[in-house]
């Protein structure tokens, strides 16, 4: 614990900055991640979650700002030996089986989990004795899942880890991450699915274009985005809208205007007032990933 | 930040580390037959083949020519797991993100290359002891079982700069072409230093610049056959060259990974 009562951060990246060419990948993103907590990072792809997990892992080098890892550099060993990972693309020896795989990768941490213990945590016992290349794409997930918890880390970074994965395994997978935080381990897990984020998630922070655009509560990340949609034919003018309150944005598309909105009903009454002759009104609720995609879309602009 | 009292690991551990590296590389490499059959199995069929089967039927049965053969060919087989256990699968994990995962893991340092070095080593003692049966067998070998041991125990430390011509091949060569690259250097070291047949001209006279040939007159030295030069001054040459070639090589895999 901090003396500002704010749980204890077990890392950091702040003012980070990093380009690929003339690809910005991270533009000034200051982000933590707390003891204890599971936190989900959203956002599209290119929005620069991996590459702010490969900076936080010590795998790229920062072109501005800073980063830390349990106080220290990520380079340094003893920092990484809290950490586990499952990163996004990794191509594991195929020769092996899953359980010499884990046995590699748990000598590498002090205080390892027994194989038999990760085997059961990651839900793969089956798999154990199966060669790397004999599993399915979603079994190689859960091996890599394997070897991210193997090292009993308190701090495991998880990229995309449910992609793939059948609802069985994605709901093995959930209540181990559950089990491991509840234990006192933090996790940080990125995704493209809501869903998931409101499943597991202490705190959501929503990136876009390399910045973080969003960032609170599950609750406070669905309240941003509980967002009606309106479409109508209109000639009114949609700067005019665009100030109303409980309006966030309207575009017009020829004839047709669409409004995002979070007060819909205050905005219909308005605009029949304003237009009697308005027709083709269409409401609807946005739905969470488009509403979140308007979300990272607005940040872009 | 939270001052988190960091885990020690004790030496013990960080050892086993690297030993339980190196043991999981052995075992893969076993168990991928298109890394171990050729590594193992082509040294011994192009030695009964062209070494003793050829060379037999032009007449070359003496002791003498038999010796020399199977100290060429010692050359040749433990060139092999260096260069394309390095070669080869550097390339390839660099590309298929192996190497990343390996570096966000807390794998010490060094363990990775350590790791193959070790799985190079023992493919080498396995060639090594392949080579000098078949050699005393059925290739006419006549050295006595001391020099034989000095000879294998030379040529198991000779993959270390095979390794560091493999690891600098696998550091900048594409994926896609690490192989080709690895196999023409192979083939071509061995020709070119005359391993496989005597050399004249200005092939005999560079003959110094390819390390496969120091590596024979080293291997001739323990046997106690005429070599060329000082033992010493290949030894130098050897580690010189293995120095610049890591170095390059570690300057290229800290850059990109």
């Amino acid at each position: 614990m901090t003396n500002d009562g704010k749980r204890g951060v077990l890392a950091r990246l702040s003012g980070a900055k990093k380009r690929y060419g003339d690809t910005v990948a991270l533009d000034g993103l200051d982000f933590e991640v707390r003891q204890g907590e599971l936190l989900a990072v959203l956002g599209p792809n290119g929005a620069g979650k991996t590459t702010a997990i490969g900076l936080l892992l010590g795998l790229q080098q920062l072109d501005a700002g800073e980063v830390e890892l349990f106080g220290r550099s990520p380079h340094d060993l003893a920092a990484r030996r809290n950490v586990g990972v499952m990163m996004q693309e990794v191509a594991l020896p195929d020769a092996l089986q899953v359980r010499d795989l884990i046995g590699q990768a748990s000598a590498y941490y002090p205080d390892p989990l027994s194989l038999e213990e990760t085997l059961a945590q990651a839900g793969v016992e089956k798999l154990a004795r199966r060669p790397y290349i004999k599993l399915s794409g979603g079994q190689k997930r859960q091996a890599q899942f394997a070897l991210a918890i193997c090292g009993r880390p308190r701090l495991i970074f998880l990229d995309e880890p449910t992609t793939g994965l059948d609802v069985t395994a994605r709901e093995t997978m959930w209540a181990t991450l559950r089990r491991l935080v509840a234990g006192g381990a933090s996790i940080v897990l990125t995704t493209h699915y809501i869903e998931e984020a409101e499943a597991l998630a202490d705190r959501v922070v929503v990136m876009a274009k390399g910045r973080r655009v969003a960032e609170g509560t599950v609750r406070d990340i669905r309240d941003l985005v509980v967002r009606k949609r309106i479409d109508c034919a209109t000639e009114l003018d949609v700067a005019t809208i665009g100030g109303w309150p409980g309006v966030i944005a309207a575009v017009r598309e020829g004839a047709r205007i669409s409004i995002t909105a979070t007060d819909a009903e205050g905005a219909v009454r308005r605009l029949l007032a304003a237009d009697p002759v308005l027709t083709d009104l269409e409401v609807r609720r946005a739905g969470l990933s488009e509403a979140f995609t308007e979300l990272t879309q607005e940040a872009a602009e | 930040m939270t001052d988190v009292a960091l885990p020690h690991m004790p030496l013990s551990r960080v050892i086993r580390a690297y030993l339980s590296d190196a043991k999981y590389e052995s075992l893969r490499l076993l168990r991928t037959p298109a890394f171990s059959v050729p590594i193992l199995a082509m040294p011994i069929l192009f030695y009964s083949f062209f070494g003793i089967m050829l060379a037999g039927r032009a007449g070359g049965s003496s002791v003498h020519f038999a010796n020399n053969l199977f100290v060429g060919w010692t050359v040749y087989g433990v060139m092999g797991p260096g260069l394309f256990g390095f070669g080869i699968l550097v390339a390839v994990e660099r590309n298929m993100g192996l190497m990343t995962f390996k570096r966000a893991l807390p794998m010490p340092t060094g363990s990775y290359l350590a790791a193959k070095l070790m799985m190079a080593f023992i493919f080498a003692v396995v060639v090594m002891a392949l080579l000098t049966i078949v050699g005393v067998t059925i290739g006419h070998v006549d050295l006595p079982p001391a020099t034989l041991l000095r000879v294998a125990a030379i040529m198991s430390l000779g993959v270390i700069p095979a390794c560091a011509v493999g690891l600098f091949i696998g550091a900048w060569a594409p994926a896609s072409s690490a192989a080709a690259i690895a196999n023409i250097v192979y083939l071509g070291m061995a020709f070119l230093s005359g391993l496989f047949f005597p050399l004249s001209g200005v092939m005999e006279k560079i003959r110094p610049i390819w390390p496969t040939y120091h590596l024979s007159q080293l291997a001739r030295a323990s046997a106690g056959m005429k070599s060329e030069g000082s033992p010493l001054v290949h030894l130098a040459i050897l580690a010189a060259l293995t120095a610049i070639l890591v170095l390059l090589a570690a300057r290229k895999l800290a850059r990109s990974g």
